[in-house]
């Protein structure tokens, strides 16, 4: 018998809601990558997209171990000498909490053309509101 | 009797070119630069057929571990305690036992769990 390969077209996507309070960033992006990916499907097939969509709320309640808010540090370049640019966690949880989770996932993804579409695939709120009623999102006890 | 070459030179040139049906640019139409692309083509090929090998293995693998997480177990666990059971059934038929018969696939999971107390 061949193996099954799964068709894109076979699979509804699902949506899945994770309430940040005190998780763990890390912890939990593992588990959103997986499931963005679909490898959380015995049916996964690495060329087709048979992922789910992921609502992440209360993002800025996120939880770090040890003093990572403090000493993990998030770098950018802007391409101009000396353009270096850094924010710690602590910092960037005051302006972008969303960026913290969004990061860490994007980290996880497989670095080709699925990085950029699996990741509009995760919506991340820093309050316990989200706008996705309509989708019916299940509740994901991580 | 003189012995003209031109023959069986266009002959081998445009089997060439027959292989290299379906190439990127010139490399489909000039014998050239068809050449060295179907040189290459055939050694991937040739690569390729024993990677397929390893390449389902890890599908199978990753399928495998997707399917026994939701019962509390890992792959690693899961083929462990199937070893120790004695169970042969490899990895593509558990893979695929998985996806089509889950309620099959359940049954294994249950003599793996009941191997591991």
């Amino acid at each position: 018998m061949k193996t099954y390969m799964a068709r894109t077209q076979d699979f509804d996507k699902k949506w899945y809601l994770i309430d940040g309070e005190g998780k763990t960033v890390g912890r939990i992006a593992t588990q959103i990558a997986n499931i963005l990916r679909g490898k959380n499907k015995p049916q996964y097939t690495p060329h087709a997209d048979i992922g789910d969509f992921v609502i992440v709320v209360n993002a800025e309640k996120l939880h770090f171990t040890g003093d990572k808010w403090n000493q993990k540090t998030y770098y950018r370049h802007t391409h101009h000498p000396g353009g270096i640019k850094s924010i710690t966690a602590d910092n960037l949880r005051e302006t972008k909490p969303e960026q913290i989770i969004e990061k860490a996932v994007w980290g996880m993804l497989p670095k080709n053309k699925w990085q950029k579409k699996l990741i509009t695939r995760l919506k991340v709120y820093a309050g316990n509101e989200h706008p996705h009623a309509p989708q019916q999102p299940e509740t994901l006890e991580v | 009797m003189r012995v003209k070459r031109g023959v069986p030179s266009r002959k081998r040139r445009k089997r060439l070119l027959k292989q290299a049906k379906g190439f990127w640019g010139r490399r489909k139409n000039n014998i050239r630069r068809a050449k060295e692309t179907l040189i290459r083509a055939l050694a991937y090929a040739y690569r390729d057929r024993r990677q397929r090998k390893r390449d389902f293995r890890r599908l199978w693998i990753a399928r495998i571990n997707a399917a026994v997480r939701p019962y509390g177990l890992s792959y690693s666990k899961f083929m462990g305690s199937l070893k120790k059971a004695g169970v042969e059934l490899d990895r593509k038929a558990l893979s695929e036992m998985a996806i089509r018969e889950p309620e099959s696939f359940k049954a294994v999971v249950d003599v793996a769990k009941s191997g591991l107390n």
